[in-house]
């Protein structure tokens, strides 16, 4: 199987109960790019995600990831996912943790290499308990970066960090999408959207619409995301 | 499933419970704790209840079965007025009251003999040392005329077995199981509720490695628990042993895999460890009220002796019984069975634990 695209999601459709959080869609993420999942809380952002990790089965239509058809749990040694909230074990240190998610994803360690890009050289020793909010957002991206993903998910890896770590995060994403690193990151932040190749808006679990952040403001007709954003999910801006 | 990624889970879980020490103390004070206590209950107390003597014979029957009542080490005799007796019940005092009346050596050699006791009645268990001290006390009225020599044999054990030899042999394997059942049940919900289960999904991980991951991890703290309750019982409580200590230990490692992985399958069905903790009334207490070890199996009512049957922690009291109290070995078919029982438990919850954990991700 060709991979063209290290995400491949084929008309997907997931319910729960009379919900339908995935309605159809189709979206594709081409090799080391950086793709923003754009979309309000409930669009089915965080369902996507976990589907193209494998964790949750479509009902109807496929997710084909780093070529392979999830769910697949060999190919999840190339991927890494950053959860919404931090998910770490807050009674073992940051190195621990790290050195952990790196073995249970059969990676040899890399988890100096991490530590300086998140900033917590300083604290390695320190328990997950003991950090700020901040702090363990910067160690679960650690967690996901520990055994060098060649697929990187993050759902609003962003969230309660401060501005001046968020630039530092976004410079760094950069860095790896260049080394050939796939990035698809959820976010509902438009300054962060705007740093993406490519953006896929979606609303009532459906791909309303893509393209990169210029291409998606001509499509709209406006200069700015934010506004192109609330038309074409429907919704106007004051 | 690869070795690497279960030693993995292994270590991450030692590690945990290497910087909480609090759980720690659980696993490892906790039964030291408890078994003392249970000791001490048992061998500790020398205290026969109260009973008063009121007696109003002028002949000689009643000063010998009240110098008799007096010598028990049943009860504690005190002299008393009959009239001041339901006082004394009622205050607390005295447990029961004995009074011989005036005629009560004249009846006696009518061969009618004829005491009063009075019980105060709240505790079942409270009269028992008193009816087994009057006996015996008139069996020495009666062996001035004849001699009462039983003969006695032990097929098992011997006069000196007390209670904490019968209920020590079953707290072994019970304290294990019930500490090892909580700490990992809470443990692994914790993986939930934190969302690190979420993670280890979303790697390479396969569901029978976090399985046996986790049981290793809390095997190991629970073969620690296991040599320390055991040399506890057997070096500082001196609880009587007859059979060979590696049997011993074996049904402990049984019961101790049989916690871990029931822990690990019930926690697939809370979602808080609040919920979790609610299963110990559920699961655990029925288990350990008809597992034998208060109450005989055998003096159930039927009914309930068919559910003793099917339950594992029966069978791991039963033979943690028969090995040490009767010092049964692998050539008992009874003991067989029992480790077998246990045994098929064991992998039946490891089983039904990959399965759930499968089914709740999907």
């Amino acid at each position: 199987m060709s991979e063209a695209f290290a995400v491949d999601v084929d008309n997907v459709v997931k319910s729960f109960g009379s919900l339908r959080a995935l309605d159809g869609i189709t979206l594709r993420v081409r090799q080391g790019e950086i793709y923003g999942l754009l979309g309000p809380n409930g669009s089915g952002k965080t369902t996507l995600i976990r589907a193209v990790v494998g964790l949750l089965a479509p009902d109807s239509g496929s997710v084909t990831v780093l070529g392979r058809r999830m769910p697949d749990l060999n190919i999840l040694s190339s991927v890494g996912y950053m959860t919404q909230a931090a998910a770490l074990y807050p009674d073992i240190s940051v190195e621990e943790n790290l050195r952990f998610f790196a073995a249970i994803s059969g990676a040899d360690s890399n988890v100096d290499e991490v530590l300086r890009v998140v900033e917590l050289e300083q604290r390695r020793k320190s328990v997950v308990a003991t950090l700020s909010g901040g702090m363990r957002q910067r160690c679960s991206l650690a967690c996901a970066l520990v055994h060098r993903p060649r697929l990187l998910l993050l759902d609003e890896p962003t969230v309660g960090v401060d501005p001046q770590l968020r630039v530092q995060f976004w410079e760094h994403f950069r860095e790896m999408a260049a080394a050939g690193t796939t990035i698809l990151v959820s976010s509902h932040v438009m300054d962060e959207a705007e740093r993406c190749q490519r953006l896929g808006l979606i609303r009532f679990g459906k791909l309303l619409a893509e393209g990169s952040p210029n291409e998606v403001r001509a499509a709209a007709g406006t200069n700015n995301l934010e506004e192109a954003f609330l038309k074409l999910s429907g919704r106007t801006s004051e | 499933m690869s070795g690497h990624r279960v030693a993995a889970i292994t270590r991450r879980l030692l590690q945990q419970f290497r910087h909480d020490r609090r759980t720690l103390a659980l696993l490892f004070v906790a039964p030291l704790v408890i078994l003392s206590l249970l000791g001490y209950l048992i061998r500790g107390g020398t205290s026969a209840p109260d009973v008063g003597i009121a007696n109003q014979d002028p002949g000689s029957a009643a000063a010998i079965v009240a110098s008799a009542l007096e010598r028990s080490s049943k009860i504690h005799a005190v002299t008393i007025n009959a009239a001041d007796g339901d006082a004394k019940l009622k205050d607390g005092s005295l447990v029961a009251y004995i009074v011989f009346p005036p005629d009560f050596s004249q009846l006696a050699q009518q061969g009618a003999i004829a005491p009063e006791i009075h019980l105060e009645g709240s505790q079942p268990g409270a009269q028992a040392p008193v009816l087994q001290a009057m006996q015996e006390a008139l069996t020495s009225l009666a062996s001035s005329a004849i001699r009462f020599q039983p003969h006695t044999t032990y097929l098992y054990g011997g006069p000196n077995l007390d209670q904490l030899d019968y209920f020590g042999a079953a707290f072994i394997g019970l304290i294990l199981f019930f500490l090892v059942f909580v700490v990992t049940i809470v443990s692994f919900l914790r993986e939930r509720s934190q969302g690190t289960l979420e993670r280890l999904m979303a790697s390479p991980l396969r569901r029978g490695e976090i399985v046996v991951g986790y049981m290793l991890g809390f095997t190991i703290l629970a073969l620690v628990q296991a040599v320390e309750v055991l040399l506890f019982s057997l070096y500082v409580l001196k609880v009587h042993n007859q059979g060979n200590v590696l049997l011993i230990f074996g049904f402990e490692v049984l019961m101790a895999l049989s916690a871990v992985n029931l822990g690990i399958f019930l926690s697939m069905f809370a979602r808080t460890e609040f919920q979790a903790v609610q299963f110990i009334p559920l699961v655990i207490v029925p288990q350990v009220l008809l597992c034998g070890i208060l109450f005989p199996v055998s003096t159930e009512p039927k009914v309930l002796q068919y559910v003793s049957d099917v339950l594992p922690l029966t069978y791991a009291v039963n033979g943690l019984r028969d090995v040490m109290l009767k010092g049964a070995d692998l050539t008992w078919p009874s003991l067989q069975l029992d480790a077998a029982v246990v045994a098929a438990f064991c992998v039946l919850v490891i089983f039904a634990g990959i399965a759930t954990l499968r089914r709740r991700i999907a």
